[in-house]
């Protein structure tokens, strides 16, 4: 069966071109230009995922968002402009999965979706011995960490870094997630020790610690492991 | 005095600061004087002036008398104090004159080493000041010490006027005796010149009634004792009866006209006074910082030059006078409101004792300029007749329309300020609207060529311009994109501090999401990064400093041929973290160094494209974050911009792991599932 997403967006140019690129990859997309509308899609046609614009007519992005939270679990991205960084946090904090800054390009959107719906997908998680991206491996029975064929040598905070934004591989994480799933929920305020650890995680893990390849800055918002 | 007066002159007393005279004469000794007197000033953190009184008997001062003189009242006006000179005949009493005015609580001066004659007979100026000081401290510096001794004396009564025809008649009785003692010598007609001599003497001392009074005495004494026949007032020869005429007449003239020459001296006096209290003021005001400062002054000055309470009102901009320095009016009497209303619109004066409202308590005059009011003083003393003198009040417009001056001045200038405020940001407007629609022209330009060519040409392309067709489209969209977040970026800076989003961030983490949005421009530039591994962290807008970073290095890809190299450093520098981007580029022209950050300027206009509004953004971010930024050349060739940021105090340290932060084995199994 085809994946079918949900568009929520009032410009009619950018659901032309978002239509072009998403159903020529083989989605099947319903589409609509008000919140109130959305919701009624979404319950009725149960989409696999919903990409939602914060600039609606009739409604603010967040009440869509805590709407949909209150009874579904289905993936969401957030379409929002750059200077919005706090209002995307409270977006994410609110529940989105994902967010995406215009102007994006197809690639972005696809990758996004593409991660979206593996970790959606039931039954996979929990049965995976080892992590592997590119050249780094997590061996999480051993609680190892490689390089190529070389160890890494990781603190257990670091690690405990890692295992979580592993957790949440392919999505942005907020820098309050994180700092409530590694350090505990009176950390949540504490962006410095997040940016030391992941800067020490980096200088571990990357070939360039100043051009990461692995763990991506989100500016203003949060982390994300690159997970393709 | 009204009660409120005599409370208001204690407050004066009492709030007031001390205010010290220093006497200065010619004589060598007087830098030690204001020396002395200069010290007390600063230990009382109190104005002082130093104060020469120029009398007849000084006229012939020797030039070397004169330079010392100068010299003396020129060094006491660079330690602070105000140099004045003043002219009269009697230094004591001119002192005690200026001493009033001015508030004086103390005063200094010198004791001569020799005594002169006279002073044995009539005290010196010391000492007669110390006699008539009234309640001011008198400290007296003898010439071998500068031991000060104060003194204080009560104020001795002024003579009252009835004496002086006593005194006139005593004078007359004198100059009888010493006729009577010399009439046996001498011809009756030089005994009338003693007379003249006593005539004289009571008009320069007494003044003109008492003088007359002499005259006329003088002619019966000498008809009484020394004309024929003695003892009698009868005249038998008619030469005698001339002489007695003429006499009368001359004394008459003598005293008419030393009087007027004192009035002339007291006047000439008087006037300088006033100028002397206009310099000052115009002196202050030209001091005065803001309109507050000069309103102050004014009040200050004119309330202590007619010791009245002052308050000044201006119209606000919908034209109503409100109060702007000074006490409050009486407010439960409307009246008062109303004479202020009056006095702005018709000029003249109005209130207390005046023509208009006489009644009320405040005495209102406008303050003029040559072409209109722009303002009310009001006046409040328990004697306003004595201020509606036509001389007091001539010297009080006069002080009026100087602060009206000043008041004016300060206004329009304002008012310029305003106006090249905003005639600059009109200007700047107006440069930012066709810069910026050039600049989104261009890429739009291109995008809307490159889709049409597709839209049209579909058949006839073959795949590889049509690849290069979307491809440049893209990279147009990226060039506005980059272009609206400047502008976004500006026009959020331009919002103020406040705006700014402050958080802890590391420069190499700002530095990489920098590089992710210059990806596709610096394909073609090898970059170094060299960055300590220590570096602390910075508080700033992480989106501000990536702005910075990605505008500096998008220009240093600009501005230098394509293979060549760009360097990123950074070190921790005087408590600032240093950036430098350099590159190899041809460097900047010598002189542009500091006007590239200006607005709009481009170093070689029309060779690079660009709004010329990157560097100045950066200058703004960064100055709004206190740091610096500041180019220059290289020496081995290529520009390099550095930027500073302060760094202040650090985050609190990392705490120790505590135990629900460390992980268990068992927890780290599960911890992915």
């Amino acid at each position: 069966m085809k994946v079918r997403i949900l568009l929520i967006e009032d410009d009619p140019h950018i659901r032309r071109f978002l239509r072009a690129g998403l159903t020529s990859q083989g989605y099947d997309l319903l589409e609509t230009d008000t919140g109130r509308e959305g919701l009624a899609l979404a319950a009725s046609q149960v989409p696999d995922a919903i990409l939602l614009d914060l600039g609606l007519p009739d409604m603010e992005g967040i009440e869509v968002i805590r709407n949909l939270r209150e009874w579904s679990q289905v993936p969401i991205i957030i379409l929002s402009a750059r200077g919005q960084e706090r209002e995307k946090v409270v977006n994410l904090d609110a529940g989105a999965d994902d967010y995406l800054t215009k102007p994006f390009g197809m690639g972005e959107l696809l990758a996004r979706i593409r991660a979206l719906l593996r970790r959606a997908a039931p039954g996979e998680e929990g049965q995976e011995q080892t992590f592997q991206l590119d050249r780094v491996t997590v061996d999480f029975e051993k609680r190892r960490v490689f390089r190529g064929q070389e160890e890494i040598h990781l603190t257990p905070m670091e690690y405990k870094l890692l295992l979580a934004l592993i957790r949440h591989r392919g999505k942005v994480v907020t820098h309050r997630q994180l700092l409530k799933e590694v350090w505990g929920a009176s950390h949540v305020n504490q962006q410095h020790y997040l940016r030391i650890f992941i800067l020490n995680l980096r200088r571990k893990l990357e070939e360039d610690p100043t051009r990461p390849q692995y763990l991506i800055t989100e500016p203003g918002v949060g982390y994300r492991l690159r997970d393709e | 005095m009204s009660d409120s007066d005599s409370h208001q002159d204690a407050a004066v007393k009492e709030g007031g600061r001390e205010r010290i005279l220093v006497g200065v004469s010619p004589s060598p000794f007087s830098i030690r004087l204001v020396r002395a007197a200069r010290r007390m000033a600063d230990g009382l953190k109190a104005e002082w002036y130093a104060v020469h009184v120029e009398t007849p008997s000084q006229a012939h001062l020797s030039s070397a008398e004169q330079e010392r003189l100068s010299e003396t009242l020129r060094l006491a006006a660079q330690w602070g104090a105000q140099s004045v000179r003043i002219t009269g005949t009697h230094v004591r009493d001119e002192i005690m004159e200026f001493a009033r005015e001015h508030d004086i609580t103390k005063i200094v001066v010198g004791k001569p080493l020799r005594r002169r004659l006279r002073e044995v007979l009539l005290g010196s100026v010391a000492d007669q000041l110390i006699w008539n000081c009234g309640d001011i401290d008198v400290y007296v510096i003898s010439g071998e010490g500068e031991a000060a001794v104060p003194t204080h004396r009560r104020r001795k009564p002024v003579r009252p006027m009835e004496s002086n025809y006593l005194w006139a008649a005593g004078i007359v009785g004198a100059c009888t005796v010493l006729a009577w003692v010399l009439f046996p010598y001498f011809h009756l007609t030089n005994l009338v010149m003693i007379y003249f001599l006593g005539v004289v003497a009571a008009a320069s001392l007494l003044g003109r009634g008492p003088s007359i009074l002499a005259s006329c005495l003088s002619v019966a004494a000498f008809d009484f004792f020394f004309v024929p026949p003695y003892l009698t007032f009868v005249v038998e020869n008619t030469d005698y009866a001339v002489t007695l005429m003429v006499m009368l007449l001359v004394g008459a003239m003598i005293s008419t006209l030393t009087a007027r020459v004192h009035r002339q001296a007291e006047s000439a006096r008087h006037q300088e006074r006033q100028t002397a209290a206009l310099y000052e003021m115009s002196r202050s005001l030209t001091a005065a910082l803001s309109l507050e400062d000069l309103l102050q002054v004014v009040v200050k000055q004119i309330a202590r030059i007619f010791e009245c309470r002052v308050s000044i009102m201006l119209p606000d901009d919908r034209g109503v006078l409100v109060l702007r320095q000074g006490d409050e009016l009486s407010p439960d009497d409307e009246r008062e409101a109303l004479a202020a209303q009056w006095v702005f619109q018709r000029g003249g004066v109005a209130g207390a004792a005046s023509e208009l409202l006489a009644e009320i308590k405040g005495l209102y005059l406008p303050l003029r300029t040559s072409e209109k009011n722009i303002g009310v003083m009001r006046l409040e003393t328990g004697e306003p007749q004595r201020i509606l003198d036509p001389e007091s009040l001539r010297f009080l417009e006069a002080l009026g329309g100087q602060a009206a001056l000043a008041i004016e001045r300060e206004n329009l200038l304002r008012q310029a300020q305003t106006a090249q405020v905003q005639r600059d940001s009109e200007r700047m407007r107006n440069i930012l609207l066709s810069s910026v629609s050039h600049d989104l022209r261009t890429p739009l330009t291109v995008i809307a060529g490159s889709a049409s060519t597709l839209v049209e040409g579909e058949e006839n392309l073959d795949d590889r311009t049509k690849r290069e067709l979307v491809q440049s489209i893209y990279d147009e969209a990226r060039r506005l994109d980059r272009l609206v977040h400047n502008l976004l970026d500006m026009s959020r800076l331009q919002a103020g501090e406040a705006v700014l989003n402050r958080e802890w961030h590391l420069l190499e983490e700002v530095l990489g999401t920098a590089l992710v949005q210059l990806d596709l421009l610096l394909k073609d530039h090898p970059l170094i990064i060299k960055l300590p591994p220590d570096l602390p962290l910075i508080k700033v807008d992480g989106l501000l400093l990536e702005r910075v970073l990605v505008n500096l290095l998008e220009n240093s890809i600009k501005y230098s041929p394509p293979g060549s190299l760009i360097e990123v450093t950074s070190r921790v520098q005087d408590q600032e973290l240093l950036v430098e981007i350099a590159d190899r580029g041809p460097g900047l022209p010598p002189g542009e160094e500091a006007r590239i950050f200006e607005k709009f300027h481009r170093v070689a206009p029309g060779r690079v494209r660009g709004t010329g509004l990157g560097l100045t953004i950066c200058r703004n971010i960064i100055e709004s974050h206190g740091g610096r930024i500041w180019a220059a050349n290289r020496p081995e060739g290529g520009a390099v911009f550095r930027f500073t940021l302060p760094l202040g105090d650090q985050p609190p340290a990392l705490d120790k792991p505590s135990p629900e932060m460390l992980i268990s084995p068992h927890e780290g199994e599960n911890s992915s599932h």
